[in-house]
């Protein structure tokens, strides 16, 4: 399988200057991260806030460049300003809060607003609105007013957008943060099918930890490094060492662990309840 | 002393075509030092009902009285009701402006017209709860850590000294670590100052562990009303309004269906745990 982003080195600085333009402070957001994502692959990136995922995640979309190192999107170097446009076409990115993100005044519109950018024709404009908007079950409200939506919808709307772009790649910065329930949940079962379904590699971004269980590999972050890196059966193993870096395990892992401790013999990184009743009963 | 809604109503742009009943007839009595836990899907009225509690919005029918007294009186003392009942927002280090840390907290006590030396001693305290260093009084509060932004933001509610403390998703955005740091010192500002506390989650979990009364909303109504068990007992309902039990409860049940005679109406960890061991340990005998 061919890398699609690769890091080398990556190291960003954010520098802090005062009103005559000295510099007063220089913060290392991402410190030396070497890193490389396969084509389809679903990552998860974990870290608590302020350990630079966001930081990391902005230089795969060319929102900010490498102070020092380099960063390959599907082969191309993002600092070299000429690749822009087509770094930003193969990876897409979706971030927290939904209502930024919706520019249009009904949803199709907005969905067609990268490729029209891209002075894709208006016919196939129109082919990659209806596609995006069924791959994430949205057609059916493609003539609403996205404020009318809820969180989740608006969410799926974010997404269709980027689809629209036929990206290879696509980056959620914690996607989920500011929805109930439900909304998660359908957020969630449209990334895992994006992944499944058009192979396209995701890259989640996620404070909430049952969302990455299906992920291939995990990325924690502390500090701007990379601090464990695995399968989610041996990052949810290390109950706490993942504590120990202001973070958590799934509920049914923690209460696996928990039993462990209380002398039951369990192994350790179950992620599912239908593995922890397969071991208790 | 207890805030009491009575047949509450609230339509936003009545009178218009994009009419929409936000709130429908909505009773409920509120009595001190109880930690509530609002939950319903987005869109259930859950922030509008929580801003009629200190007079930001005003209801279209039905009344609001706070100790008694109607809120909504022409002669009512709004200001004072607001000093009481302390509203900490969605995301609320969004609102933070000030060039340190201390003087943003300071400038609630300062709007309400206490001498300095005050305004000092109540933002000074309102920092130690929530568990500020001192070092990091003077620094400017973009400078920290979301954690830290959020705990800031609700030092600036506490140095109101509130007697009734709503949250509005506290924790959304945090990571694990800080969810906990937010919802200890909620717990200890109910326990020690005996606060009243409103607390609306889309977290089960976080309402699992915290709360003694859930509220559930949908569509503008209340759904159900009672203890945490009671109402994740009643998880299919949930589930037919977008919500859930906490993960716990539902392999709880599994485990019960597999013939382990274990406390089905466990809602949290700590429950769970000492209920499956001692049905193992009944099993082996």
């Amino acid at each position: 399988m061919s890398s699609i982003v690769k890091t080398e080195d990556l190291t960003f600085d954010y520098i802090r200057r005062d009103e005559e333009g000295n510099v007063e402070g220089i913060i290392t957001a991402v410190d030396n991260v070497s890193l490389d994502v396969k084509e389809g692959e679903f990552i998860a990136i974990l870290g608590h806030n302020g350990s630079g995922k966001s930081t990391l995640a902005k230089h795969i979309n060319a929102i900010l460049y490498p102070t020092e190192g380099t960063v390959y999107v599907d082969g191309k170097d993002t600092s070299d300003i000429r690749n822009l446009w087509d770094v930003r076409q193969c990876a897409g990115m979706i971030f927290q809060n939904p209502d930024n993100q919706i520019i249009g005044q009904i949803v199709e519109e907005d969905v067609g607003f990268g490729p029209e950018n891209l002075g894709t024709p208006t016919e196939e404009i129109w082919q990659r609105v209806e596609e995006s908007l069924r791959a994430v079950h949205m057609y059916e409200l493609r003539k609403k007013s996205p404020n009318k939506l809820s969180g989740g919808q608006k969410q799926r709307v974010s997404i269709a957008g980027v689809l629209a772009m036929h990206p290879k790649c696509i980056i959620l910065d914690e996607p989920t943060a500011m929805l109930d329930p439900e909304g998660r949940k359908e957020v969630i079962r449209s990334i895992r099918a994006l992944n499944d379904v058009e192979k396209i590699t995701i890259i989640l971004i996620t404070h909430n930890m049952e969302e990455t269980i299906y992920a291939d590999r995990i990325f924690v972050m502390d500090k701007g490094k990379i601090a464990m890196e695995g399968t989610p059966k041996e990052i949810f193993s290390k109950v706490e060492r993942l504590q120990s870096l202001r973070l958590t395990v799934p509920q049914v892992t923690l209460l696996a662990h928990e039993l462990k401790k209380a002398g039951l013999q369990l192994p350790d990184g179950i992620l599912t309840a239908e593995e922890l009743i397969c071991q208790l009963s | 002393m207890s805030i009491i809604l009575d047949h509450l109503c609230h339509t936003y742009e009545a009178g218009t075509t994009l009419k929409s009943e936000a709130l429908k007839d909505i009773s409920l009595k509120i009595d001190d030092g109880e930690f509530i836990g609002l939950i319903g899907h987005t869109g259930s009225g859950k922030s509008t009902l929580v801003q009629h509690l200190n007079g930001l919005l005003k209801p279209t029918s039905g009344n609001i009285y706070y100790n008694g007294a109607d809120i909504n009186d022409s002669d009512y003392d709004i200001k004072s009701l607001r000093k009481e009942v302390g509203l900490v927002f969605q995301y609320p280090e969004h609102q933070l402006f000030e060039t340190d840390v201390f003087s943003d907290v300071c400038f609630g006590p300062k709007n309400m017209g206490f001498d300095k030396k005050e305004v000092e001693l109540t933002a000074y305290s309102a920092l130690e709860t929530v568990g500020i260093d001192h070092d990091l009084f003077y620094v400017s509060p973009f400078d920290l850590s979301g954690g830290q932004k959020r705990r800031v933001a609700i030092a600036g509610v506490l140095a109101m000294k509130p007697k009734v403390l709503i949250l509005d998703e506290p924790t959304a955005g945090l990571d694990p670590a800080g969810r906990d740091e937010i919802l200890g010192l909620v717990r200890k500002l109910h326990k020690e100052n005996g606060i009243t506390v409103i607390l609306v989650s889309h977290s089960m979990e976080d309402v699992a562990n915290n709360v003694g009364r859930i509220i559930v909303m949908e569509r503008g109504g209340i759904f159900m009303d009672g203890t945490p068990t009671d109402i994740f007992a009643r998880s299919d309902e949930l589930e037919t309004i977008g919500l859930a039990a906490p993960e716990v409860t539902y392999i709880m049940r599994a485990l019960k269906k597999k013939g382990l005679d274990v406390n089905t109406f466990a809602t949290t960890i700590d429950e769970a745990v000492p209920s499956i061991l001692s049905a193992l340990k009944a099993r082996k005998c």
